[in-house]
């Protein structure tokens, strides 16, 4: 070997095709601590450990013999005392009178390797920054889809309780309460709309005397009843309430005098005319239609009045407010 | 349904009926049987093909989850002999690619004739008696190895690309010492080659077996060839005088003899 190749700054290695060592330089015996007897005719295995004697097989080696040339693999080779050293191997396949050489040129990289470690442990660190990131985020996303189906239930409940607050529990009709909200509303667009509503109380005769003879079972039966018949004769605007024990109120929007009286006197009928299980049940209705001198307290009292006249005058009738005077 | 010949790059050639395939194996594609194909080019149908995540296949058809283990390997062969409607086919399989033909072997023994294993190990790792030929922390040292001998493991951030595919700095053509493109689909192969074991499969194998070995395999240890030909039932043991892991490259002429005189 010519004396400036034996002592280049860099490794020299000649192996043949089944990969025995053919010529090594000085410099590499120096870096790797061998005299040139040790190595030459052998296999390059034995300056190899077991993965690096796989990254040569699996990758050098055929890499090699396909392509003819394998560019900057990265290899450690086997010190003498144990060592390992890392090396950056440039090889070419050379044929000269049909023997074939793979001519290796080896440069240290010792620094070179401690600086891409370093590197290496800052890209797994960010790596595993990255994921728990990932994961706090996927986390956070699953608290937010917890809060908003907690929160989709809380609305769920509260509208069950609101109905439940409005609710009359016998008859499912609404309550008084959910009766004063509605007529207030009737009043605030009678104030803007002018147009008259009117108001119907109604009361069964004689109940105390259902509840005596029949017991007070068959009584709400007769209210549950009752409440039927008012449902299905209101109008779809139409408010039905049960006002307190067998008082029962029906607010009807935009109805004026004469409608309201024959609406009053159709579920008058209807009520006579419908099978009771404790014999024949009538209704007293009184009625009073909107003024722009009312409130709710005097529209309530007047279509109360009215009631009570039905009452007074027999029962089993329809009395308005207007025709008292 | 994907196309398997797509996906896998396969390539039928050869002017024979009777199909042999060749499964090449870790960390290289199908052109490592350039040397070998010749000589079979005449009498038969020849398959090559890559392995999802090898060579020229559709890496778009790789994930972590199918073939984390050998199985997804095995189900490659298997799409590749269903699409092409093969029948008594021979399978040659270099290294990993022996076990993975062995494997499919026993999932569906019909589709086989003979199966041919050059350099095979049913588990490359120590275990008491077993010799394989690694200790774990070799293997850990062979990953290391490999993510630094592939370029673009440094710009290559895990957990970002594995939500974002299109990474162009992954599609992008980069001059690399080896082929295989993605650090993470070989860091995964590497896994899944070096850290299975496969002996409790080897007397399932029905299919006559040629057992290939070097008689200095720096890979797998000269224990092994006799372990798969004792576990093997109808298995014959041929010890080649090429050394060396890739006979099939470091000496053709006498790979082919031992593969013809076997058919």
């Amino acid at each position: 070997m010519e004396q400036r190749l034996n002592y280049a700054p860099c490794g020299f290695l000649s192996i043949t095709h089944e990969g025995v060592i053919a010529e090594i330089n000085q410099t590499l015996l120096n870096w790797i601590g061998f005299e040139q007897t040790d190595l030459l005719h052998r296999h390059l295995e034995i300056l190899l450990s077991t993965p690096n004697k796989l990254i040569f097989h699996s990758y050098f080696y055929p890499t090699i013999n396909l392509e003819q040339h394998v560019e900057e693999l990265f290899i450690h080779l086997k010190h003498k005392d144990g060592m390992s050293i890392p090396f950056l191997m440039n090889a070419r396949l050379y044929t000269e009178d049909m023997v074939e050489r793979i001519d290796c040129i080896l440069v240290k990289m010792k620094k070179r390797i401690d600086y891409e470690q370093e590197l290496r442990s800052a890209k797994k660190l960010l790596e595993a920054a990255y994921q728990e990131k990932d994961q706090a985020l996927a986390n956070l996303k699953q608290i937010h889809v917890e809060i908003e189906q907690q929160q989709a239930k809380l609305l769920e409940m509260n509208a069950t309780l609101v109905e439940l607050s409005e609710t009359d529990k016998l008859t499912g009709l609404k309550n008084r309460r959910f009766f004063q909200e509605k007529l207030e509303q009737q009043f605030n667009s009678f104030y803007e709309t002018a147009k008259p509503f009117s108001l119907c109380i109604l009361d069964i005769d004689h109940f105390k005397k259902v509840n005596d003879t029949f017991g007070h079972q068959a009584g709400d039966a007769v209210l549950v009843q009752l409440a039927q018949l008012l449902t299905q004769r209101a109008g779809n605007e139409d408010i039905v309430a049960r006002y307190g024990g067998e008082e029962f109120v029906i607010i009807l929007p935009e109805t004026e005098i004469v409608a309201a009286k024959e609406l009053g006197e159709q579920i008058r009928q209807t009520v006579a005319l419908d099978n009771w299980p404790t014999g024949q049940v009538t209704i007293s209705i009184g009625m009073a239609t909107v003024t722009l001198e009312d409130t709710g307290t005097t529209l309530i009292k007047n279509a109360d009045d009215a009631l009570y006249a039905s009452k007074e005058n027999g029962r089993n009738q329809v009395t308005h407010f207007c025709d008292m005077k | 349904m994907e196309n398997i010949v797509v996906r896998n790059h396969v390539k039928v050639i050869g002017q024979g009926n009777q199909p042999i395939i060749f499964g090449h194996g870790f960390g290289c594609d199908q052109n490592m049987w350039r040397f070998i194909t010749p000589a079979f080019m005449d009498k038969y149908q020849i398959i090559l093909f890559d392995y999802v995540g090898s060579g020229s296949s559709d890496k778009g058809a790789y994930t972590s989850e199918k073939y984390q283990t050998l199985q997804g390997y095995v189900q490659d062969l298997l799409d590749i002999i269903e699409s092409l409607n093969l029948q008594q086919s021979i399978f040659v399989g270099h290294s990993i690619s022996a076990m993975i033909g062995m494997l499919a072997s026993i999932k569906q023994p019909e589709y086989f004739q003979k199966l041919i294993m050059i350099g095979p190990s049913p588990c490359y790792l120590n275990d008491g008696e077993y010799q394989g030929g690694f200790e774990r922390n070799d293997i850990s040292e062979l990953l290391d190895m490999m993510e630094m001998n592939f370029a673009g493991w440094a710009s290559y951030m895990a957990p970002i690309a594995m939500s974002n595919p299109e990474n162009p700095s992954l599609t992008q053509e980069l001059k690399q010492t080896f082929k295989s493109a993605d650090p993470v689909i070989a860091r995964e192969f590497a896994e899944a080659t070096f850290l299975t074991d496969h002996r409790n499969d080897l007397s399932k194998v029905t299919v006559p077996t040629l057992i290939i070995q070097c008689s200095e395999d720096s890979i797998v240890p000269i224990g092994v060839g006799d372990y798969l030909h004792r576990h093997v039932k109808d298995s014959t043991l041929i010890l080649m005088e090429a050394k060396g892991h890739y006979p099939h490259i470091s000496h053709p002429n006498e790979t082919i003899q031992c593969i013809t005189g076997f058919l």
